[in-house]
């Protein structure tokens, strides 16, 4: 394979800029289902386990076809860095490297493919003129030079590969881009009302807090139109067809607000008003359509009518809740589990007078539903609260349902985890007297009480073990006989629950917040639609800019939270509200400002 | 001191560039030996080469900072950049004189970031506040702000603040190169083979459409003019060329003799051709500055917020049509939705002006202009100091507002240029706010000389201080609110404002006796314009022009 001595001289070419990625390289044993023949033209070809990663006539040319492509891209998007993914034996990249005079870099997960292609030709050119890496060492998109104006590139021969190694890498190199420098902006569509609610501020909060813009719309004051339309005194079927029309004034109006507000993306939690023709028109404005369907798909099938307007669909179940969406449209989906918001559900010091008035030693916060009534009678010979909204008529827990039934606002569930010694998370079921035994998602309650740092004891779901491993992250019942006899067991063992409930608050934090939903979210759809929504990158903050700079202009942009972006606006405030001279680098930034509000006011608006 | 290098900033358009050519050869005529150099826009950059005396033009691109402020974020640390290298790049030139002639704050910060010793225009104090240095600079200001009596043209405002009104040039200045000539006269064989009759260029466009003839009325001049035996060439920018065709479709069996070189000529062309064209008839647009530039007769259409007064064309015997409508000259900022006043001058009238301009009848002119109210038609000229002057045209007496405009003509030129005040003529004026805004200068008078009092009694506590200082602020506020309801006196309150404004930072005692003269320089202007349209004598020792510098 090796005729000319290639190895050799890619290898000191390839060692000069990444030492280590030719170490492995050359641990890596030569193995067989990597097969090097020749094209029509004559050069080197690979295939891998029998499938082509080349042109089989003239790869060559091929590889010019490929660069011209993605020069295009890059010229569209003005782009200073292109990274590849997928190294095949060079020729696109060689291609590409005279072509494109901004930084390249290529990442080829395979190393036994590295070795076969430094085998089989001369890169020595364009390794001198590329950064190569093998995914395995932090990718340059985590480094200073991430503000480069960067496009993922895939080689689709090689992202068509049956390992599929390719293709993931290709989408954590997008995720990875996406969340060193992509700014996106979100309009955020809560329901009215219901449990997604709260999940849409928790949402947006979390994409704020990775850079992007975001406005979230609050439509809460709509739910009473919608209770109002009760004056009316219509017929049920009417009724219904009166609320539809309201939902779609209310969908015309947020496509009104994408309008004005142009996001790159509509992102809509489950109920939110939007109904077909709103989506449609909100599909016009080019923005991309992604619902976040955070509920039970067997459960609410509204999916059915809205599904196919949108462009990404993520779920918080999978397979047969893929299968039911993918039959009625033909929607991307993906899985995207709850989550919990860590400003919000936090460990506690309470006072003895909180612990008092939310503890007790076993405790379920949540609606009243069917199995939950039936469930959680097994408990009444403890001391034991239920706190939550729709209790009313359970006689026989009227003695434990606290306040009447009333809500409990989000903060006081926070006080009740963290004053509990056993918490229950029972996943609701209208039709289950116990637990549910084909349960799949998991709940937000799961999430939140981990987040608090409490210890819970959760009913049997499909989904949890990868998310919080059982036995020692959470404890989890399979009836709510098993449930009562696990709560007895650990209220008796007060340092087992504390270490499983410290277990579960570190994995949390460490996988489970909104903003790790909210990366996946952007990396999902930025993989799928790269041209649409890749443009934008997070502006750097105040922090970035005064590493890069000395002298006065270092001074002054530490005046400034070093975790905000770096704007206009805030460092003319500042110059505007004290008095005494102004400093060259201020009177620059008033200049530009003046130039902002004598020219730019219309563009920016 | 010893001036050796100028520096003169005009961020604005291709006519306001042009209008500051006068002021570049009264500064080359004072100060020979020093190195002028001029900054503008890259846009319009390209003309500022052929003005001469210009020695370096400096280019700002203001499109590349835009479009980095609209990216932000490092695109914004870029624009930040890309300025910082500027201003180091023009103090390193160490200019001893700076001259503004772009009214913005914008600028004004740049010109507080360059160090200028001496900067004239709009600058920047070292706390970051616009402040407006010299007089003719606060005088033209001021007039921005009241146009109606706006009395002098732009480009002496230029000339008076760079000090140079006495240099004789009568004229904007432009040079015409030979390459440009010869193409503009090879594109005219060709369009028209037999072109020999008289060349009327018509400029249809402007940089707003309320700044626009209506094209049905450039299309029945063309007509008329081809009747009577004229070529006639429309020109534009690029933007332009669908309202020349507009044009030219609707002139009927004159399209022939009209030659649409819209968005065809670049701007050394279109120099070339207006100085070949007998005639120019054009809105109030950066080409009739070119026009005047090389010397071709102008018969300007001013309507909407163009007025002849202060942005006509500078040169001799132009003839400026003047649609003087009861809302004339509307703000610059407005957006009329009826622009009825572009109608009221019509097209007939134009086609007899300008066939007796090329006969060099102005006695037909002044025929022209009975009747046409409320167009009136003025002749460009200048007055016995050398300054622009719009006369006008035929038996128009003349109205409350000719003669305000007048007076402040007067008075600046005393003020700030010592000559002896003229006899007015015209409508009585109602002297009452002058009056009044006179008795509250010397109540002004009065509060600061209590003002330096305290200040200079050790004894005075801050608190009498800070009291008279509230006094002061409640006085300035009654000047400018009395200077809002009697528009008569606005230019005085205005010019005030801007005088105060321009107060240094400095001690105390320092600031009262400045405030004190500035509440006697108003005082006096009011009491010396009030006798001039009282029609009274104005007693010489008045005169005190330090009060004004």
């Amino acid at each position: 394979m090796d005729g000319g001595g290639f190895f050799e001289r890619n290898c000191s070419v390839l060692r000069a800029r990444s030492p280590s990625l030719v170490e492995r390289i050359a641990a890596e044993p030569v193995t067989s289902g990597y097969e090097v023949g020749r094209a029509g033209s004559g050069d080197p070809l690979l295939a891998v386990h029998g499938q082509a990663l080349h042109n089989t006539v003239d790869p060559r040319a091929d590889g010019a076809r490929w660069a011209r492509t993605a020069l295009d891209r890059l010229e569209a998007a003005d782009a200073e860095r292109a990274i590849v993914v997928g190294l095949g034996l060079g020729y696109h990249v060689e291609a590409l490297a005279d072509r494109f005079p901004g930084a390249i870099e290529i990442v080829e997960p395979d190393l036994r493919l590295w070795r076969v292609a430094l085998e089989s030709r001369d890169l020595e050119k364009v390794l001198a003129r590329v950064v190569s890496s093998d995914a395995s060492e932090p990718p340059s998109t985590a480094t200073p030079s991430s503000s480069l104006r960067t496009r993922v590139l895939p080689h689709q021969p090689s992202l068509l590969r049956t390992d599929g190694i390719h293709r993931r890498v290709y989408e954590e190199t997008l995720a990875r881009a996406s969340s060193s420098g992509l700014q996106l902006r979100f309009l955020v569509v809560p329901p009215m009302a219901g449990g997604s609610l709260p999940i849409a501020g928790y949402a947006a909060r979390a994409l704020r807090r990775l850079g992007h813009e975001v406005r979230l719309l609050d439509l809460a004051d709509f739910r009473e139109s919608l209770r109002l339309l009760e004056r009316f005194g219509a017929k049920p079927a009417t009724r219904a067809r009166l609320e539809g029309a309201l939902c779609a004034v209310l969908g015309q109006g947020i496509a009104a607000a994408a309008e004005a507000f142009a996001p790159d993306v509509v992102l809509a939690l489950a109920q939110a008003p939007l109904d077909a023709a709103a989506l449609e028109a909100i599909g016009r404005t080019g923005a991309l359509r992604a619902l976040w369907f955070v509920e039970d798909f067997r459960r609410f099938t509204y999916w059915r009518e809205v599904a196919a307007h949108y462009d990404h669909v993520f779920t918080i179940q999978t397979e047969q809740c893929f299968e039911a969406i993918s039959s009625a449209s033909a929607v991307r989906l993906s899985y995207l589990p709850c989550a919990f918001d860590p400003a919000v559900h936090r460990p506690l010091e309470l006072s003895p007078a909180e612990r008092s008035a939310y503890g007790s030693d076993v405790s379920f916060v949540g609606a009243g539903y069917h199995n939950r009534r039936r469930a959680l009678l097994r408990f009444l010979d403890q001391d034991f609260r239920i706190w939550g909204s729709e209790w009313e008529g359970a006689s026989r827990l009227e003695r434990v349902v606290q306040r009447s039934s009333a809500r409990i606002s989000t903060e006081e569930s926070v006080q009740i985890f963290n004053a509990t010694a056993v918490n229950l998370n029972l996943h609701s079921s209208t039709y289950h007297d116990d637990v549910d035994p084909n349960g799949d998602f998991v709940n937000p309650r799961t999430f939140e009480l981990a987040g608090c740092g409490a210890f819970q004891l959760v009913d049997r779901r499909r989904l949890l073990p990868e998310l919080l491993r059982p036995g020692e992250e959470v404890i989890v019942a399979d009836s709510a006989a098993e449930m009562r006899e696990l709560a007895v067991h650990f209220l008796a063992r007060p340092a087992e629950r504390e270490a499983i409930a410290r277990n579960a608050r570190e994995r949390a934090l460490a996988e489970h917040t909104y903003e790790h939903r909210m990366q996946a979210l952007v990396a999902a759809l930025v993989a799928h639609a790269p041209d649409r929504v890749y443009e934008r990158r997070r502006p750097p903050t105040f922090g970035d800019l005064a590493k890069s700079e000395s002298g006065p202009l270092a001074a002054l942009l530490r005046r400034f939270p070093a975790d905000a972006p770096f704007a206009l606006d805030p460092i003319v405030e500042r110059i505007m509200r004290r008095d005494g001279r102004v400093d060259e680098e201020e009177a620059i930034f008033l200049f530009l400002h003046q130039f902002q509000e004598l020219y730019l006011g219309e563009a920016r608006t | 001191m010893r001036v050796e290098r100028i520096l003169i900033v005009n961020l604005t358009r291709l006519g306001d560039l042009l209008q500051t050519s006068p002021t570049v050869a009264g500064l080359r005529a004072a100060h020979p030996d020093a190195t002028i150099t001029l900054v503008a826009e890259k846009n319009f950059a390209e003309v500022c080469e052929s003005i001469p005396g210009v020695d370096e033009v400096y280019v700002l691109d203001l499109d590349r900072v835009g479009r980095l402020l609209l990216d932000g974020g490092e695109r914004l640390h870029e624009a930040f950049v890309h300025v910082r290298e500027v201003v180091h790049d023009l103090r390193a030139r160490r200019f001893d004189l700076a001259l503004n002639f772009s009214s913005s704050r914008m600028s004004a910060v740049f010109l507080g970031l360059l160090g200028v010793p001496d900067v004239r225009g709009w600058s920047m104090t070292p706390d970051g506040f616009r402040t407006i240095l010299h007089p003719w600079a606060k005088l033209f200001a001021a007039s921005c702000l009241n146009r109606r009596f706006a009395s002098f043209n732009l480009v002496d405002c230029y000339r008076g603040v760079a000090g140079c009104l006495s240099h004789p040039t009568r004229s904007l200045l432009y040079r015409v190169g030979d390459e440009a000539r010869s193409a503009i006269t090879d594109r005219l064989r060709a369009a028209m083979p037999t072109a020999d009759r008289p060349l009327v260029s018509l400029q249809l466009g402007a940089s707003q459409p309320i700044r626009r003839w209506p094209s049905e009325s450039f299309a029945a001049l063309a007509r008329t003019l081809v009747a009577d035996g004229f070529d006639v060439a429309l020109v534009g920018g690029p933007g332009e060329r669908d309202l020349a065709e507009s044009v030219r479709q609707a002139s009927g069996g004159a399209a022939a003799r009209i030659v649409d070189l819209s968005g065809r000529t670049s701007l050394a062309e279109l120099a070339a051709l207006l100085e070949r064209s007998a005639l120019l008839v054009t809105g109030d647009t950066g080409p009739m500055h070119l026009a005047a530039a090389v010397s071709t007769p102008i018969v300007g259409l001013f309507f909407g917020p163009a007025l002849p007064f202060d942005t006509g064309p500078y040169g001799e015997d132009h003839v400026l049509a003047h649609a003087r409508v009861a809302c004339a000259p509307c703000e610059h900022s407005v957006r009329c939705l009826d622009p009825f006043c572009r109608g009221t001058i019509r097209p007939e009238l134009i086609a007899a002006v300008v066939r007796a301009r090329l006969a060099g009848d102005w006695d037909a002119i002044a025929d022209a202009a009975r009747g046409v109210a409320p167009v009136r038609l003025y002749r460009s000229g200048f007055d016995a100091h050398g300054l622009f002057e719009c006369r006008p045209i035929g038996a128009v007496p003349p109205a409350h507002e000719d003669v305000v405009r007048e007076a402040y003509r007067a008075l600046w030129l005393t003020l700030l240029e010592g000559t002896p005040p003229p006899s007015l003529q015209g409508p009585e004026v109602d002297l009452a706010p002058f009056r009044a805004l006179a008795a509250l200068a010397r109540a002004g008078g009065e509060l600061s000389q209590r003002l330096e009092r305290a200040t200079r009694v050790e004894a005075s506590s801050l608190d009498v201080v800070e009291e008279i200082g509230r006094e002061i602020e409640a006085l300035d506020r009654a000047i400018a609110e009395h200077g809002s309801v009697h528009p008569d006196v606005t230019l005085l309150t205005q010019m005030f404002a801007f005088e105060k404004e321009s107060l240094p930072g400095a001690a105390l005692d320092v600031l009262a006796s400045e405030t004190a003269r500035l509440y006697r320089g108003l005082r006096q202007s009011t009491e010396l314009i009030q006798a001039m349209l009282g029609r009274r004598e104005v007693p010489e020792e008045w005169f005190d022009a330090s009060l004004h510098q």
